[in-house]
């Protein structure tokens, strides 16, 4: 008997019982994929650099003179408890070229080292070990071979100072070290026959190679202090290389935080939409109850219904979140490597939770069985769920059409019944919207100053900046003078700048630090935005960033030591200001400040600015003109040189477009079940309304303006909190980077009009569809309605 | 009198696992203008069914249905909701209403709808109240439809029944869910509005609701196998056991 009913209760109930599965389904999909994600996010970089034996801290050194450097530190430091040290040769993008002859571009130095030899752990795409590299030839790193249009079997011609070679890409592989975007130094992974023949050029030994050394410590203070005394180019923590994954981390957090929405948004929906079933099964469980069967008897017959649908539907959820999970992992996984031991156990884990939540809510759902007298369960089951509820507008008082009115006051009546709806658009619209403001700003020149002064273009050269480094003051300043000239020469009335980066001793109360100084060659640092105090006036006067006042323990009006190599020299902290440069460890030196380029570390973009004060429009012409006569593709504005610096943008583009996919995804889905839903409680309604003489049109409008209203709300609701919320989530990830204080670049058309209206209308356009299925509804069904 | 419906051949045919099911068999019949008809007959006879395919809510499989002169059955589905909004009013044993609005506002929903006489909404509502007056539920106007009884609930529904003024009413089973109390205000507002010239076509199972007709149709096995026409000035009881007698004789 207890299964006949079942068995009937499943097929007379197709409808909702089909749209439940559904939900049921869907919830397990997204919680398993959900989970997966939550775990290998939440290892995050942590399980990366430990796989790929970064260590605890990390040293590079380059130049002359480099290799050996640290040989006396690591043999005797009682802190490093083990090390790594890889050899590597470095270069630049002009000692590389395809094997057409075409140009290579990188965004920063190149490295070159024997793969055999190497202590560091590279990975595949597929996160394994990459194969044994036969000669002739390499593996690269990083986005090398997509930034250059670069495929497998391709040939990369390498050129450096006597020495070439033409070798075979055998593919990509990850490089935690230095292949996220912020570091962007491309590996080049050769076999040891090709690298000795690089390593046997006198030349290369003497002024291009370097080391790269990951220590092992349980005292990462200890080494730090130690590492202040020697010349390396990159002396940090393993936590800083962490940060300079904090990019891609946005991106995977994103997904995270996505994906515990599409928890959230799952079990709201399956809680609104059991309790709405169970409000229907109302008269049956009436009669069941007039008729004499326990309260027990009847709880266990719906929980048995729902556990059954809940095994079957978690099942499918199951094996549907596994390429789910892939998708959402792919855009962070491309220069990273995210992952867990448990692998898809997680999504199993998931769809269970969901059996065991599914049967929780059907628990708590039957719950008024035990409180209902028969006659209020049928009662309840004859008025539906707007038992005792009370309409909020009157028709009566209203100018409305018919189906505008019932449209808004179905939704201010019962309001319960939409907030599942608008909770789910408004997660997926705001995660949306603050995407936006993210890569907006990010494509913005309200970043610039975090980089470099503003100037009117920014030409990149690498290779240009590495022949004056080392370079005395004379050989700059003729340098610079020819740059000018050539200007003139093409009738462009401007002058070149470059702020260049060198790494000196501060002491500070006794305390040695190894710290990267800015310094601006022909710029003037007088301009720039602080964040307190005034800016240098002297060569004893310096800026420190808001990140380095907990680094040097040092304030405003505080004295450090810095040792410039020719002079040590007492300087007072005048100001403080935000950058990005370095992850916001940085000091600014004043223009007049005894710097020697013996100890420039690196060099930012050359800045160029017109003296004729150009309009955006001849900005771009003379921005060709130079490329062209400057031989280099790589000249910005200043908003196209902050999105090559951040050069996660197009990485956040696509994660804002598969957000946005996404949240169409979710739309249509959630707008198909709850008015297929909608239309199922209120076929009685529909009946009447054809009796009385509604046509088909009427009730579409109807219904249709309900998800208009529940949509605009919800739109209305993302675009005011995508402001606040943008500053509260995506700041303190812009603070980890080196600053917090960000002026965002809120396009108030895509915020308040594109976007939400792409929602919109897809809400619309979905709704309009689904319920053209009311049309099957004839008034003469008022005959068989119960 | 001027005949207001005019049904000839009417049939209707259900396919059900593939097996016909003839539940109307060429039924033919007239209903005058001012008369209050009513139709019985045993359970599963076809008298719902009839009653839907006349006021073209169910399509007829063939035949004829003329109101006031005009063929229905062959209107599209938007000409039917014309037809049905501006020409007849429907009464149903569910006392089906829209759950989100008060009383009023479901009496004034095809008021809104109906734009045949120009009113303005102010005149339109002030029309549903004398409506509600009328029939003694005013009182209840800005009640919910929980609110109410289900005598009160079906007086609303006649009363939206009415509110765009019909030729002909259709009442299916009106009293079905009703007390013996309700049951007789409800036949006592329908035998008010007959009176005041309203066509009523009303499908009954009791023979007391019927006996306020002043003729009866009794439908067998889908077709009308007999009619009987109340005689005048009689006392309801002796209304009620005339009825009664016809009905015995047919086998009821």
């Amino acid at each position: 008997m207890f299964f006949r009913i079942l068995k009937k209760e499943l097929k007379k109930k197709k409808a909702m019982n089909i749209i439940v599965f559904l939900f049921i389904t869907l919830a397990a999909l997204f919680v398993g994929a959900g989970l997966n994600n939550v775990i290998s996010v939440a290892n995050g970089t942590g399980y990366y650099l430990e796989q790929a034996g970064v260590g605890d801290y990390v040293m590079i050194t380059m130049g002359p003179n480099s290799v050996g450097e640290l040989d006396e530190m690591l043999e005797t430091e009682p802190a490093i408890e083990s090390y790594r040290l890889d050899t590597v040769i470095y270069g630049s993008q002009d000692s590389l070229k395809k094997g057409d002859g075409s140009r290579i571009e990188t965004k920063n130095v190149m490295l070159m080292q024997d793969y055999s030899k190497t202590t560091f752990n590279f990975f595949d795409t597929d996160n394994n070990t990459p194969k044994a590299l036969e000669p002739g030839h390499c593996y690269v790193t990083g986005n090398f071979m997509k930034n250059n249009d670069l495929k497998v079997g391709d040939i990369l011609e390498i050129g450096q100072c006597d020495v070439t070679a033409r070798l075979i890409i055998d593919g990509k592989v990850k490089d935690a070290l230095l292949g996220s975007d912020f570091m962007g130094n491309t590996r080049i992974l050769l076999h040891t026959e090709d690298y000795e023949k690089f390593a046997a050029s006198e030349e290369i030994r003497e002024n291009y190679c370097g080391q790269v050394c990951c220590i092992d410590t349980n005292d990462v203070d200890a080494v730090k202090d130690a590492a202040a005394k020697h010349n390396a180019a990159f002396s940090q923590p393993a936590s800083v290389v962490s940060i300079c994954y904090v990019m891609d981390m946005i991106v995977a957090f994103i997904v995270l935080i996505l994906s515990v929405c599409l928890i959230i948004l799952s079990f709201v929906v399956l809680k609104v939409s059991l309790s709405f079933t169970i409000s229907r099964e109302y008269r049956e469980i009436g009669v069941m109850k007039a008729i004499g069967i326990k309260n027990r008897k009847i709880r266990i017959l719906y929980l048995t219904k729902y556990l059954g649908m809940a095994i079957v539907g978690s099942v499918l959820g199951f094996f549907l979140s596994i390429p789910v999970n892939n998708l959402l992992m792919a855009s962070v996984t491309e220069n990273m490597m995210l992952g867990n031991s448990l692998g898809i156990w997680i999504n199993a884990i998931g769809a269970f939770i969901v059996v065991i939540v599914i049967v929780f809510l059907a628990w708590l759902a039957t719950g008024k069985v035990k409180k209902a007298t028969p006659v209020d369960a049928i009662r309840t089951g004859q008025s539906g769920e707007r038992y005792n509820k009370k309409s909020k507008l009157h028709l009566s008082r209203s100018n409305r059409s018919s189906a505008s009115f019932l449209a808004i006051n179905d939704t201010i009546s019962s309001p319960k019944r939409y907030i599942s709806i608008i909770i789910a658009f408004t997660l997926c619209m705001l995660f949306v919207l603050m995407m936006v403001n993210t890569t907006n700003t990010m494509q913005s020149d309200r970043l610039i100053e975090t980089f470099a002064p503003k100037s009117d273009l920014y030409l990149d050269s690498v290779s240009e900046a590495m022949k004056i480094m080392g370079h005395d003051a004379e050989y700059m300043e003729k340098y610079f003078d020819e740059k000018d000239a050539k200007l003139a020469e093409l009738g462009i009335p401007g002058h070149f700048s470059q702020q260049g980066q060198y790494t000196y001793q501060v002491e500070v109360n006794g305390k040695l630090h190894r710290v990267i100084c800015e310094y601006g060659f022909r710029t003037d640092f007088d301009s720039l935005t602080y964040e307190e105090g005034t800016a240098p006036r002297n060569k004893n006067e310096i800026a420190i960033s808001t990140h380095m006042i907990d680094t040097l323990d040092a304030h405003i009006g505080d004295t450090v030591i810095i040792n410039f190599g020719s002079e040590k020299l007492e300087c007072t902290i005048t100001a403080y200001y935000e950058s990005f440069n370095q992850i916001g460890q940085v000091i600014r030196l004043h223009p007049d400040a005894p710097v020697d380029n013996k100890y420039s570390s690196s060099r930012m973009a050359f800045q160029i600015d017109f003296d004729d004060h150009p309009s955006a429009k001849v900005i771009e012409e003379r921005k060709e003109i130079i490329k062209e006569n400057f031989i280099n593709d790589k000249v910005e504005n200043a908003a196209e040189y902050v999105a090559s610096c951040i050069s996660v943008v197009p990485t956040m583009l696509a994660v804002q477009y598969l957000l946005l996919g996404i949240t169409i995804l979710v739309v249509v889905l959630v707008t198909i079940l709850m008015e297929i839903s909608f239309i199922a409680d209120e076929k009685s309604q529909i009946a009447l309304l054809k009796a009385i003489g509604f046509r088909n049109r009427k009730i579409y409008i109807w219904h249709v303006l309900r998800f208009l209203i529940v949509a605009l709300f919800a739109m209305i609701l993302a675009a005011a909190l995508s402001i606040p919320m943008t500053k509260l989530c995506i700041s303190p990830i812009f603070g980890m980077m080196g600053t917090s204080k960000i002026d965002y670049a809120i396009d108030p058309l895509q915020i308040f009009l594109i976007y939400p209206a792409i929602i919109v209308i897809t809400t619309l356009f979905t709704a309009f569809l689904t319920s053209l299925t009311s049309r099957s509804i004839k008034s003469s069904d008022t005959a068989n309605i119960e | 009198m001027k005949k207001l419906m005019e049904v000839k051949d009417l049939c209707k045919t259900y396919v059900i696992e593939k097996r016909q099911n003839n539940v109307l068999k060429n039924v033919t019949f007239d209903v005058e203008e001012g008369e209050m008809v009513g139709i019985m007959g045993p359970s599963g006879s076809g008298k719902s069914t009839l009653l839907y395919s006349i006021s073209g809510m169910d399509k007829a499989t063939s035949g004829q249905v003329k109101l006031d002169g005009k063929e229905i059955t062959t209107l599209s589905e938007k000409e039917l909701s014309s037809v049905r909004l501006n020409d007849m009013g429907f009464i149903f044993q569910q006392m089906f209403m829209m759950k989100n609005l008060t009383i009023l506002d479901n009496i004034l929903l095809p008021a809104i709808e109906c734009d045949k006489n120009g009113e303005s909404r102010k005149d339109k509502v002030a029309r549903c109240e004398d409506l509600m007056r009328k029939l003694g539920i005013i009182e209840i106007a800005g009640n919910d439809i929980n609110e109410v009884s289900g005598g009160q609930l079906q007086r609303a529904c006649i009363a939206r029944s009415m509110v765009n003024n019909p030729k002909i009413l259709f009442a299916d089973e009106p009293t079905g869910a009703l007390n013996r109390q309700s049951s007789a205000e409800v036949i006592n507002e329908i035998k008010k509005l007959n009176a005041e010239g309203t066509t009523v076509l009303m499908v009954t199972h009791d023979a007391k609701v019927a006996s306020n007709c002043s003729r009866v149709l009794y439908i067998a096995d889908g077709n009308i196998k007999s009619e009987y026409r109340m005689p005048e000035g009689l006392s309801e009881r002796d209304r009620e056991r005339s009825l009664n007698n016809w009905l015995l004789e047919l086998g009821w």
